[in-house]
């Protein structure tokens, strides 16, 4: 009896716990929940942007976009969501006049820094100048917000200028590429890295392989001919060889044809004609 | 060259198809190598020859749309030659080209031969060079084709995967080009042309046809085979006619004086190359 009180109390006490804990625990805020589910709900947006800093509000659960690999497999530059980059207001990449404050800026030119960038297919095939692409002064950085070159909109005002139709994806065609061969291309292209890795093993194999085989294959041919042809002259030999290059490819010991255990002779007849 | 006994090796249509292989591979590799080295001065004039960038460009496409019909008809004319209703011994016997477990004894013998430890090896009717040479071409076509098609269209490329796979199928389309321009230049001129007792030519790839003497000393097996099923007289056939001769020698010459052209001047301007 005083049991079974003390265990409905209990029961009762639980319950109430339990509805006071739903009460009291914080809904998900609207504002809050825009974040939170903004990789379906806003996903077209939220691709296209790449910046968050200011009006967004904090997630409640998870950070918005760091959490999510497939996009940041496959958009690594267009969801960099990073909060500190709202207290670095001078990443150049980000400003709209990424070369603000470099002294004679005016009397410089853009290959005397960006060595490396200026080199690349779009410039020495396709004849472009730096300018057509990141556009007039002041250059905005290609992260700015009001940047051309902006991954919101890199593709429609930038590569469909010549490539007609460029979406998103194809904007993320790495123009200024890194060197495959580079260790630090690891880190930043790790497909081409080990891509230029694989097909470097299978060149340098196929041809080490076969470039041996061939080397020593010609040389000893050589020098087998070239002792045939040696020998009969200081004693006249009784057999006539008019010709020692028939029997030049062939070494001294060569034996008969002996038959092989893997391509028995005695094997049914193959019916098509020979020349197959 | 007629009071030779010559039997026959290649067909009509194997002959074809490696006269299509060589324009084909030729004229890519010129209008490749040109764009390739589009910044040498050698570039710019090899690239003139078809009208400049775009021009060089539009055969490349085209001629490696015309390959990849050709490869598409060798592999039904391929299948057409299989017998399906016993195909395993169709596809394994000796008149195959399917590598087989002789062909690795055979390259641990030929390696034992080289270095003096035994006789060489006698092979069947293909030798696993042979082989490699055709299987070769067998991977290497459909990766540049497939490439090679990728970046003909780079738009719908991207739209069924992320657009930097784009640089890494230029990595794979030069790479695997420069393995191929390489072998053929260098070990398959080398073992066509160079080796002593083929040289000046070897010439059965155009005559359809072999000296029976010189197969009894390489390919004793297929010989073998041959007389033990009484099929050598059926096989045997006239010496190609003197005209024939000497329009396929300017041809192959022709051919290896532009393979040997190219790799010295890839050699000389090589550190111009950008492999991606």
């Amino acid at each position: 009896m005083h049991l079974r009180r003390l265990l409905r109390k209990a029961a009762l006490q639980i319950f109430l716990g339990l509805l006071g804990v739903m009460f009291l625990w914080p809904a998900a805020a609207p504002a809050q929940e825009e974040v939170t589910s903004a990789i379906r709900r806003y996903k077209e947006r939220e691709l296209s942007t790449g910046y968050y800093e200011e009006y967004e509000v904090k997630p409640r659960r998870q950070r918005p976009f760091v959490g999510v690999p497939e996009v940041l497999r496959r958009h690594p530059s267009v969801t960099s969501y990073r909060p500190r980059a709202a207290l670095e207001p001078r990443t150049r990449s980000r400003l709209e006049d990424s070369h603000a404050g470099i002294q004679f800026y005016e009397h410089r030119h853009c290959e005397e820094c960006h060595v490396k960038e200026a080199k690349h297919s779009h410039t020495t095939r396709g004849n472009l100048t730096c300018r057509q692409c990141h556009g007039a002064e002041p250059i905005a950085g290609i992260n700015s917000y009001y940047s051309p070159m902006n991954p919101i909109r890199r593709h429609a005002y930038v590569c469909s200028k010549c490539h007609e139709g460029a979406n998103t994806s194809f904007a993320t065609f790495m123009v200024h590429e890194p060197k495959a061969g580079d260790a630090a291309t690891r880190k930043t292209f790790a497909s081409l890295y080990y891509s230029n890795w694989f097909m470097y093993l299978l060149i340098v194999g196929t041809l080490a392989f076969f470039g041996l085989h061939t080397l020593i294959w010609v040389g000893k041919e050589s020098y087998h001919a070239i002792r045939e042809k040696m020998k009969p002259e200081p004693e006249p030999e009784p057999k006539p060889e008019p010709e020692p290059e028939l029997k030049a490819e062939s070494p001294p010991e060569k034996p008969e044809p002996k038959p092989q255990e893997e391509a028995p002779p005695e094997k049914p007849e193959p019916k098509e004609p020979e020349n197959e | 060259m007629n009071d030779q006994v010559r039997i026959v090796r290649f067909n009509i249509f194997d002959r074809l198809f490696h006269v299509f292989i060589m324009v084909t591979f030729l004229l890519q590799a010129v209008t490749g190598m040109g764009r390739l080295l589009y910044t040498t001065g050698w570039g710019k004039f090899v690239v003139s020859l078809f009208g400049g960038y775009t021009g060089a460009t539009t055969v490349h496409n085209r001629v490696g749309v015309l390959m990849i019909i050709g490869f598409v008809v060798h592999i039904v004319y391929v299948l057409g030659k299989v017998e399906w209703k016993s195909w395993r011994q169709s596809l394994f016997d000796a008149d195959s080209v399917v590598p087989r477990r002789a062909d690795v004894v055979h390259l641990g013998q030929k390696v034992r031969w080289f270095f003096g430890l035994g006789p060489p090896p006698a092979f069947d009717r293909w030798t696993y060079w042979e082989k490699f040479d055709y299987w070769a071409v067998f991977w290497g076509l459909p990766l540049l084709g497939f490439t090679g098609l990728m970046l003909m269209y780079p738009l719908a490329t991207s739209s069924i995967m992320p657009g930097w796979m784009l640089n890494v199928l230029v990595l794979f389309h030069r790479a695997e080009a420069l393995l191929a321009m390489l072998y053929i230049f260098i070990i398959h001129f080398t073992i066509g042309h160079l080796r002593r007792g083929m040289f000046p030519m070897n010439e059965c790839m155009f005559a359809g046809s072999v000296d029976l003497e010189k197969e009894k000393e390489e390919k004793p097996l297929w010989i073998a085979r041959l007389q033990e099923a009484g099929r050598l007289e059926q096989v045997m056939v006239p010496g190609p006619p003197r005209w024939y001769r000497v329009m396929y020698f300017i041809f192959g010459y022709l051919a290896v004086g532009v393979g040997l052209y190219l790799l010295l001047n890839l050699i000389i301007y090589r550190s111009y190359v950008e492999w991606h």
